[in-house]
């Protein structure tokens, strides 16, 4: 059963529409990334699905609440982790975590001892005490994080969680949103780090405004069809024939290699038959994967193309 | 969504805990009571030092032509000094809660707070409610302990002449144990508002302080001699003011909205 469902989802903020008809669904202990340009309306939307905002029009089910239901059941079983750390600079560690933990009814020792593992684990042991005003950029995330985890939430909603953290700590925030989703805990993962994304999401939504693409990172690298073709002498003269033939595909030559974009609904056996007509020797036909970057870039960049 | 009393105090809990590490804050909160404490205390003093009974007269008889002449005139003054001072006074429980609420308000939009906060299980009625007591505790609280210094100081300045104590009366129990508290809802309240309205704690705390002014007005006509200070005139100033603290209570909660929040402060 999916833990977050959505469905025909959407947002104006007065004649401004932030997201429209966004649908998709995510598993429990699953980790789900949100991936987009700034201002595509994965803030919007992470907002709307933790009972910040309320959608225009769709629905949406986070951890069995509908986002009309029961705003205050819904915000006690996810935890977010914002863009900026906002923690309070004159406050403590201590005191900016207990009062959250105070906000969810759960400032026992219990809850303290294991907020205090979370610090050491993520390198802020001993610092209980010190203000949050003196701490550095990556501890003030990795406190944010801490505290978006306090009340054991079933659904995480972390922004952009390992910006400005140094190397090693960007491991353990990845580590630790391994073991979470393990736990059986669903997180979405709003970022622009690609490879932090293909490394840690299961499946990914594209979104600009509008849902793009949404899959795993294996289905999403091959939806835009990229096609190798080995072929016999140069690749660049093969491409050579391709070129005035069928002006929407881009094509790339490497050695005997070459990598053909298909668009304009051009396919695979209409570029085959114009290298054979152009009597190219072809050895092997071969669906290649791109970097997700790529995908990621066309997507986005097409949607500029559509929209203009 | 249910209404938490442990939630609004924790707000508040933070609320304190902020101010008292806000030593700028601490020290703008100070000044004023020192000040309205300090000057009427001066003034007797300064009075009972050389009192020339004849300019004293005077001045008694500008305010109240029908003063007998075996009444004392200086002691007419200090009575007079003191229940007019009372509408000076006000200005504490109004401007501490400005100081306090506007930081507390407008200051979670400028350092980034405000998303996580309303992202835990907190209603916008007990963020409104934790706020508003960490700002109406501590002036109500700082009214109350320059008033008992008031007291023992204006006592002891004005005691070889009155061989009495002029205060406490019950003017002045009534206006600061009833009018002052609702005063400070006022400045609490219209900190509130106005904080949800501009983008920063300053604006919002100089915009607020405007409300000293129709209060000073009134001061400036109880010294031309055209308002007689006394409690019935106190406790007309207190309903007035128990109005716009209902009236203020209701515009709050109304824009306390997490939509309206989250979409313009964050």
């Amino acid at each position: 059963m999916s833990r977050i469902e959505v469905r025909s989802l959407c947002k104006n903020f007065g004649p401004r529409t932030a997201v429209e008809g966004l649908d998709f669904d995510v598993a429990a202990g699953e980790v789900f990334g949100l991936l987009g340009p700034n201002g595509a309306g994965k803030t919007t939307t992470v907002r709307i699905l933790t009972g910040l905002l309320r959608p225009t029009s769709g629905q949406a089910t986070v951890c069995g609440v509908p986002l009309d239901g029961d705003g205050e059941m819904l915000r006690s079983r996810v935890g977010l982790l914002t863009e900026q750390p906002g923690l309070y600079d004159r406050l403590t560690a201590r005191e900016n975590l207990r009062f959250f933990l105070k906000l969810h009814h759960r400032d026992t020792p219990d809850s303290w001892e294991a907020a205090r593992r979370w610090m050491q684990r993520f390198g802020l042991g001993g610092r209980e005490d010190d203000k949050c005003g003196n701490f550095s950029k990556g501890m003030r995330q990795k406190l944010a994080l801490i505290r978006a985890l306090l009340h054991d939430p079933q659904a995480l909603f972390l922004d952009e969680p390992t910006s400005g953290l140094d190397p090693e700590s960007a491991r353990a925030v990845r580590e630790a949103v391994g073991e979470l989703a393990a736990e059986g805990r669903t997180v979405v993962l709003c970022s622009h780090n690609m490879a932090e994304v293909e490394r840690l999401c299961a499946r990914v939504a594209v979104v600009k405004g509008r849902l793009l693409a949404v899959g795993t990172v294996p289905e999403l690298r091959r939806q835009t069809g990229l096609v190798e073709i080995h072929v016999e002498g140069s690749a660049g003269a093969a491409g050579e024939a391709l070129g005035p033939v069928v002006p929407p595909c881009v094509w790339v030559a490497e050695g005997h290699v070459l990598r053909v974009t298909l668009a304009g609904g051009v396919s695979i056996p209409d570029v085959v038959a114009l290298l054979a007509g152009s009597r190219v020797r072809i050895h092997a036909v071969l669906p290649a994967q791109r970097a997700l970057e790529d995908v990621y870039l066309e997507l986005t960049r097409g949607s500029e193309t559509e929209a203009t | 969504m249910s209404f938490r009393l442990h939630r609004a105090l924790a707000v508040t809990w933070k609320e304190a805990l902020d101010l008292r590490k806000n030593p700028g804050l601490l020290a703008s909160m100070l000044a004023l009571p020192a000040v309205l404490v300090l000057v009427p205390t001066g003034v007797v003093w300064a009075w009972l030092r050389h009192p020339d009974i004849v300019t004293f007269r005077s001045m008694a008889l500008y305010y109240d032509p029908t003063l007998p002449l075996n009444a004392d005139p200086v002691r007419f003054m200090i009575d007079k000094l003191v229940a007019d001072w009372f509408g000076i006074f006000l200005l504490m429980p109004v401007f501490v809660p400005i100081l306090i609420s506007s930081q507390s308000v407008a200051g979670e939009k400028e350092r980034r707070t405000l998303e996580p906060l309303l992202a835990a299980p907190v209603s916008a009625s007990e963020l409104l409610l934790g706020k508003s007591l960490a700002s109406v505790v501590p002036a109500v609280a700082i009214t109350w302990l320059s008033f008992a210094v008031f007291v023992v100081a204006v006592d002891a300045v004005a005691w070889p002449l009155v061989q009495g104590p002029v205060l406490p009366n019950g003017m002045w129990l009534f206006g600061v144990g009833v009018v002052a508290p609702l005063f400070a809802f006022l400045g609490n309240g219209l900190a509130v508002l106005v904080s949800a309205r501009v983008g920063e704690a300053r604006l919002a705390q100089q915009l607020s302080a405007l409300v000293v002014l129709p209060l000073m007005g009134l001061v400036g006509g109880q010294l031309a001699g055209w308002i007689r200070a006394g409690t019935g005139y106190y406790a007309l100033q207190g309903a007035v003011v128990l109005v716009l603290d209902i009236l203020l209570v209701r515009a709050s909660v109304r824009l306390f909205d997490r939509e309206r929040l989250v979409s313009r402060w964050t």
